[in-house]
């Protein structure tokens, strides 16, 4: 699914203008708000292209979240139940080259509704 | 190719977390190394300064490329971790609300980093903790899927 339909589909606000690509190709997903859990079951993903075509989703809007997705080579971080990250946040995303929206949608719905549309989740590999 | 920077690392600072092994990252990126090593390497990174920055009273950490190794040393002041075997118990952590609403404190860190690197030694007691982290440099370090 591409960047842009996410976005028009799930009526997502961009906060970083500067790296935004509606053309990239996003074909998995994984949702946490921990971002320990996030670090853990990504980092076991051996393949390049799986990472980078990846989305976090999480309700945490710290740059936490940013760090997380930059140390994992995720490119798009996707906040849920419109929390809105603060400047630094936004600032930190811009210069580490990740892509940061936002939705109204619940993590759950979200994800279910991106699940539906053919977006997998990543599995962790022991 | 050698390589040596010091970091350090500022106590509860949720804001500066981060910075170290995002410079981590970075610096093997602009060395050519390839995908695994270098998430490997940047996570064990993270984890590790995430630790200091939740847990101790202020630390700094070592980063060294040498003789086909990469070394990370992190060192803090204090208090120690009681129970190391405890600590790397998967899901126990003694992380405050603080760090949890900043996402961490799940009881995975360093059983991630233990997972990421190649060989890791761990040594407390109350007046600080060391972590020292070896990463062999291979043939398979520069490429993708490593």
């Amino acid at each position: 699914m591409k960047l842009g339909e996410i976005i028009e589909r799930y009526q997502c606000t961009v906060y970083t203008k500067e790296n935004f690509q509606p053309e990239k190709e996003l074909n998995y997903g994984f949702c946490s708000d921990l971002m320990s859990d996030a670090l853990m079951i990504m980092n076991t993903v051996r393949q390049e292209n799986i990472l980078k075509n990846s989305m976090l989703i999480t309700g945490l809007a710290t740059n936490q979240s940013i760090r997380t997705a930059e140390m994992l080579d995720v490119q798009v971080v996707v906040l849920v139940r419109g929390k809105i990250p603060a400047n630094q946040v936004i600032e930190l995303a811009n210069e580490s080259g990740i892509t940061l929206i936002g939705t109204e949608l619940t993590m759950f719905n979200l994800s279910g509704a991106l699940y539906s549309m053919g977006i997998k989740g990543i599995t962790s590999r022991k | 190719m050698e390589y040596y920077k010091h970091f350090d690392i500022v106590p509860h600072d949720f804001d500066l977390a981060g910075a170290m092994s995002s410079e981590v990252k970075r610096t093997l990126k602009r060395f050519g190394f390839g995908f695994d090593f270098i998430k490997r390497v940047s996570v064990a990174a993270y984890e590790a300064e995430i630790n200091i920055v939740i847990h101790s009273f202020g630390g700094y950490a070592d980063f060294r490329i040498q003789n086909n190794r990469c070394y990370l040393q992190f060192i803090d002041i204090g208090p120690g971790i009681p129970d190391i075997p405890l600590a790397m118990t998967p899901g126990y952590s003694t992380a405050s609300e603080e760090s949890q609403l900043n996402g961490f404190g799940a009881g995975m860190g360093l059983i991630n980093i233990q997972k990421s690197a190649d060989e890791m030694s761990l040594i407390s007691d109350p007046n600080g903790t060391v972590l020292k982290l070896k990463f062999f440099i291979t043939e398979d370090s520069y490429h993708a899927g490593s």
